[in-house]
């Protein structure tokens, strides 16, 4: 077992499988982060993010492969090798915040300093410390059950970054609590992270938390990773249909080859997009950005609109292409049945790789 | 060394639990009233040194103890309150025999090679004097109507000497008392004490064959009672006494049953009421030689102990 | 479905495994070898089966398992009726003196079955205490399946009040006041919400009071031989207590015994595992009660009533009879002494070494069932290991052997010659029959409550830094610990008075409560026993009491 705490690998797995009897759960997950960076999980329910994070944690041993932590492989289901969850060095955070309802708020914020042997008036001072730094001090001596839903998520906060882990694992901190607050905890968590230059890994089913929060994120999918990304390039170029659709970029369609351009797969509607010579059917994501009301052209029919704070995100469905689906920002709002037409920026469409290569 | 440490830990928990097995000289398994086997373990060592460790229960619960232990008896000296265990156990041969010194005034009728009567109490009839009933003389009188509804039988399923009274009474008569009882609503209510109890309360005025000695403890005690032995005769259950054959004390188990035999321990036992076993010893209570006793074959009546407890069970089977 | 669990599961595993089988297996092994081999006392394997068919096919042993089973369904039926209706009222309404009613209906709990039955016959009996006091009698009740039904509901049904009253609280008026909501009238929403969302609660405080009282001796000996309803129990004892002794017979009456109380595990298991609903969340509610209005004054009443019924009678007629100085005195002025009590606290023989040992006995089986029952519910609730629903099963299944089989068990298991050291004739051996009667009771505590503790609050104690040790005593110990402090003040109340198995397995020379007290009966001096048995009664009573108030000053027990 390296030990190496210069390694500026903070964590990595390599080929990590986990199987729940005939249930694959993890299926061969490679990942580096590293130190002072904050790596998202991003993905639907079941797709083995949280999984992932109780490996990392200790809370689950692989079933094959292995976990690395600051250079040092904790677990190797190879060797058998296992480092419990105590002996990793980490802070982490809970869905259901898991604070214990016996002790006090200090009390439970304290506990990891008095675990690595802390003394009493180093534990006090640090403590305090920590829940001034998330903006509880004075709530030192209530008990959690005294707390609303969004101090008891800071005193969780506070307890995993009060003993300055290498590590801390979020695992969706912040999805019990209701929207404003949410926005406002996730503003706080990305100061928190960049004033303290925490390594984090946060898993999320959110993808505005994951884009916000994170210098990399992985979108995962059954029990893989699809694209592991930054924000940015996970926007301009997503590796697959459904990274787009998770993170809602816009419509995506399937297109075949007409001339030297493509038109929607079945249907006589061109796409003004130039095509690649010797390509052949491909998926492309049209980007709500790239669609526009217009006087003239594509005829759709309004499905659904929401208010987003600059605008009616309207769901659209242009006619005579069964399946598709696309997105449109409208400054009046939209009613359902409105008949419109859209025009559509042929520079912004995205043409996905064909399936199997990953960016 | 390990198990040296584990016994050394157990020893001082059993201590602290105020128990001391270890130091014990012999083991007596008694069927008698507690305040007897208490007063003459306490005489026995005081005049020995001779330790002695006492488990009184019933004669049942006893039995069933001896029973699970079998494989590895701890029991010295057992004193039962039915004969024929001491018969049942001599047949097995796990009786020691000895003479003792002292039970030369013992009749022949209480002692053989290998057993002896600590005591004897007797059979009769337990009578509430406040119940507003006549005084009943004989067992019969308890078919009365007077007694209609108000008598209790000890089950002899769990006394043997109330198997041994119903068993010579129902071959006298082919169980025809016993028909009458139950037509007069005569109950059958559990072991003695469980028989006596609602006749003190007053819910029944008489125990058909209640023991004696418990009856004449309550009297004592002020309870308006009187102890009836009917002249048609009764039956004794005398207490044998034996040592058994796996005793690695039987030297002191011997010194026991001298001592019980002694002047000092057959006062013990008459002051708890029962009968002596020597004849030479007084009794604030009628003798063996004040009864009228009822003659029948034990030995035959044991023989066929499961059809005489099914037939008196028939007989009070509730309707 | 854990792939591969981290945690303490090793370590718990190995201790509940070792506690059970020293406590549970061995006694039970011994019980089914003896009902498969009828010389095994003698420590030989011959003759195998020979007996064991014999006794099951006794043509009485169908009318004997019918008997329990009805009995077991009657006093069911009963403590259903009595305590379901107070523990709702209790729950959801502001119930004046409340607390009083509690701590009246804890007494029956500590009031030993044997001694509530005498209270009972002394009560009703011609001429008994109502005669005496009233004029009339209702003994044609009192000697018949009704009232045996009665005298064992009353003694058991708190368990059910007080399982009702604490569910229906946790599930609280508030999903019944979402029913009223939409449209459902007050009594429409009780049974299709509350009455549902309490089953599970209700169903396990339900199977409790079938195993007890199919398990229960003192009651259906008293008042059932009379009738001529014989049950599993009593025909057991017959066979281990009447001469000759049967032990084999009685192993294999037991074993029919097991698989009845088996049957009811499984039935509770199935209702739990239809319905489970999760209905203690992590925000702690305050309970909105509401008043209870012109329904005071009956409410009142029926508290009163069963409070009477429950602890009145029975603790009133233990204190009359050993207030009086002679039974055929009755309960006359000039009958009355303190000459018992005096006897009792005199020392009378030893009766107060008695109480010593008992309390002892108490404590520590309370401490050992606490350790293994907390343990071994860890095991089953909160780790995937193999072999958890074995240690699930071992640690319910001393509730479906009666105290003389587990103490005949102990005598053939620890009596074996070849035992380089044995705790049999020590005073362990008591502490052996009694953690394996009532270890059933820590572990089904223990185990609603680490049920209702969220696996992340242990989780988040093992990545801050504790070892699995460290986290179950920091964390889930203290997080289960009221619970588990009212199961061990229970088990110590049981303890310190059981009788059934302390009659066969005592060491020579002990005495303990119970045994002085049935000594005390069986020589005819009720009245002793009496006096010994209200001290008793009170002692458990006060002591747990006492010792909960330190606990909630302490803080340590949220009040």
């Amino acid at each position: 077992m390296l030990h190496d705490p210069s390694a500026a690998e903070a964590v990595s797995t390599s080929a990590l499988k986990l199987h729940f009897g005939e249930t694959v759960v993890l299926d061969g997950i490679d990942l580096t982060l590293a130190r002072g960076r904050t790596l998202a999980l991003l993905g639907p329910s079941g797709c083995g993010k949280t999984t992932l994070l109780r490996l990392i944690a200790g809370l689950l041993g692989p079933t094959r492969g292995r976990v690395a932590i600051a250079g040092r492989t904790v677990a190797d289901a190879a060797s058998g090798a296992f480092v419990p969850p105590e002996k990793r060095n980490l802070g982490m955070v809970f869905q259901d915040y898991a604070l214990w309802p016996h002790m006090t708020v200090a009390g439970n914020v304290a506990f990891p300093l008095q675990m690595r042997g802390v003394p009493r008036a180093g534990r006090r001072q640090r403590t305090l410390q920590a829940l001034d730094r998330v903006g509880l001090a004075g709530f030192a001596d209530r008990r959690p059950g005294e707390l609303s839903g969004g101090q008891q998520q800071r005193v969780a906060i506070a307890r995993a970054i009060v003993a300055e882990p290498q590590l801390i694992l979020f695992d969706e901190p912040l999805s019990n609590l209701d929207r404003e607050l949410r926005e406002t905890m996730v503003g706080e968590l990305a100061a928190l992270i960049a004033a303290l230059a925490l390594t984090a890994v946060y898993v999320t089913h959110d993808h505005a938390e994951a884009l916000t929060l994170a210098d990399e994120v992985a979108v995962m999918r059954g029990g893989r990773i699809v694209q592991l990304a930054s924000p940015d390039r996970l926007v301009a170029t997503p590796a697959a249909p459904e990274v787009a659709d998770f993170l809602r970029l816009g419509g995506t369609a399937e297109v075949e080859p007409w001339d030297d351009r493509w038109r929607f797969a079945g249907s006589p509607v061109e796409l003004p997009l130039r095509r690649p010579a010797g390509s052949g059917p491909a998926r492309v994501l049209i980007p709500t950005a790239a669609v526009s009301l217009a006087g003239t052209g594509i005829a759709a029919t309004v499905l659904r609109t929401q208010f987003r704070g600059d605008g009616h995100l309207a769901a659209v469905a242009p006619e005579g292409l069964a399946g598709v689906e696309l997105q449109v920002l409208s400054q009046v709002r939209l009613k359902p049945g409105d008949s419109i037409r859209l025009s559509i920026d042929p520079d912004r469409i995205h043409v996905f790789p064909p399936a199997g290569r990953v960016s | 060394m390990l198990k040296s440490l584990k016994s050394v830990a157990f020893g001082a928990l059993a201590t602290i639990l105020g128990a001391g097995v270890a130091h014990a000289d012999i083991t007596v398994y008694t069927a008698g009233p507690q305040s007897l086997i208490d007063k003459l373990a306490e005489g026995f060592t005081a005049e020995s040194g001779i330790k002695v460790n006492v488990f009184q229960a019933t004669t049942g619960k006893i039995m069933a103890r001896i029973e699970a232990e079998a494989a590895n008896p701890v029991v010295d000296v057992l004193i039962s309150a039915s004969w024929d265990t001491a018969t049942d156990f001599a047949k097995r041969g796990w009786l020691v025999p000895y003479s003792s010194p002292n039970a030369e005034k013992v009749p022949a009728f209480l002692k053989n090679d290998t057993t002896v009567a600590q005591g004897v109490s007797a059979l009769g009839i337990a009578w509430n004097t406040n119940s507003g009933t006549p005084k009943p003389a004989e067992w019969a009188d308890l078919a009365k109507p007077e007694y209609k509804g108000l008598v209790n039988l000890p089950d002899p399923a769990q006394s043997g000497s109330a198997f041994e009274l119903d068993a010579a009474l129902g071959a006298a008569d082919d169980y025809k008392l016993f028909k009458d009882l139950k037509a007069n609503d005569a109950a059958i209510a559990g072991a003695n004490a469980e028989a006596l109890n609602p006749v003190l309360q007053g819910a029944k005025a008489a125990v058909f064959g209640a023991v004696d000695y418990i009856t004449f403890g309550s009297k004592a005690k002020g309870e308006s009672i009187d102890m009836i032995f009917p002249a048609s005769g009764t039956v004794v259950a005398p207490r044998p006494a034996m040592i058994l054959n796996w005793s690695k004390n039987q030297d002191e188990a011997k010194k026991f049953v001298d001592y019980m035999l002694s002047d000092a321990g057959q006062k013990l036992v008459a002051d708890t009421f029962l009968m002596p076993a020597r004849t030479d010893v007084p009794a604030a209570r009628p003798l063996i030689s004040d009864l009228e006793l009822m003659d029948y074959d034990t030995a035959a009546i044991y023989g066929k102990r499961k059809e005489i407890l099914d037939e008196i069970a028939k007989i009070f089977a509730a309707n | 479905m854990r792939a591969k669990e981290i945690g303490g599961a090793a370590p718990a595993a190995w201790l509940a495994g070792i506690g059970l089988a020293v406590i549970v297996v061995v006694p039970f092994a011994a019980v089914v070898l003896q009902a498969i081999f009828p010389n095994l006392g003698r420590g030989s394997f011959a003759e195998p089966f020979s007996l064991l068919l014999a006794t099951l096919s006794d043509i009485r042993l169908v009318g004997m398992a019918g008997n329990t089973v009805l009995l077991g369904l009657a006093v069911v039926a009963a403590s259903a009726c009595l305590a379901v209706p107070l523990g709702m009222v209790r729950a959801l309404y502001r119930v004046p003196l409340a607390p009083l009613w509690d701590v009246l209906l804890l007494v029956p709990f500590m009031i030993p079955p044997y001694i509530a039955t005498l209270g009972w016959i002394m009560t009703l009996q011609p001429r008994g205490y109502l005669e005496q006091i009233a004029g009339f009698n209702l003994a044609p009740i009192l000697f018949s399946l009704t009232g045996m039904t009665l005298v064992m509901t009353f003694n058991t049904f708190p368990v059910v009040y007080f399982a009702v009253s604490r569910t229906v609280e946790a599930v609280g008026s508030r999903y019944a006041g979402v029913g009223r909501v939409f449209g459902a009238s007050p009594l429409r929403a009780f049974f299709h919400i509350t009455l549902p969302l309490s089953a599970p609660g209700l169903a396990a405080s339900l199977l409790l009071v079938f195993a007890a009282a199919i398990e229960e001796y003192g009651t259906p000996a008293a008042l059932g031989r009379r009738a001529g309803f014989e049950v599993l129990v009593t025909g057991i004892d017959s066979r281990v207590s009447d001469w000759p002794i049967d032990l084999p017979g009685a192993a294999a009456l037991s074993l029919v015994l097991v698989l009845l109380s088996l049957a009811a595990f499984l039935v509770q298991r199935w209702i739990l595992n239809r319905r489970s609903y999760q209905t203690v969340g992590g925000k702690p509610q305050a309970a909105e009660k509401q008043p209870l209005g012109r329904l005071a004054a009956p409410v009142l009443a029926a508290f009163a009533a069963v409070s009477f019924l429950a602890t009145g009678v029975p603790m009133l007629a233990v204190l009359a009879t050993a207030l009086t100085r002679t039974i055929s005195g009755g309960l006359r002025l000039d009958n009355l002494g303190g000459g018992n009590f005096a006897a009792v606290f005199g020392g009378a023989s030893g009766a107060l070494a008695a109480l010593g040992n008992s309390l002892l006995l108490g404590v520590l089986t309370a401490a050992v069932t606490g350790v293994i029952g907390a343990v071994a519910a860890y095991a089953v609730v909160k780790t995937r290991i193999r072999g958890r629903t074995a240690i699930d099963v071992l640690t319910v299944l001393p509730n479906a052997l009666p105290g003389i089989v587990v103490a005949v068990g102990l005598i053939l298991a620890w009596n074996m010659p070849a035992l380089p050291f044995t705790p049999y004739n020590t005073p362990l051996i008591l502490l052996f029959a009694y953690c394996c009667i009532l270890l059933p009771q820590t572990a089904r505590y223990a185990t609603a409550a680490f049920l209702q503790i969220g696996d992340n609050l242990e989780a988040a104690a093992r990545v801050c830094g504790a070892s699995a040790p460290t986290a179950f005593r920091r964390i889930l110990l203290p997080l289960i610990f009221p619970s588990l402090a009212s199961a061990m003040l229970l088990v110590f109340a049981l303890a310190s008075r059981e009788l059934v198995a302390s009659v066969v397995v005592a060491p020579v020379g002990m005495q303990t409560i119970a045994l002085f007290i049935w000594r005390q009966f069986e020589q005819g001096s009720v009245g002793l026993g009496m006096a010994m048995a209200f001290v008793t009664i009170v002692v458990t009573t006060l002591l747990p009491l006492a010792f909960l108030a330190l606990l909630r000053r302490t803080g340590l027990v949220a009040a």
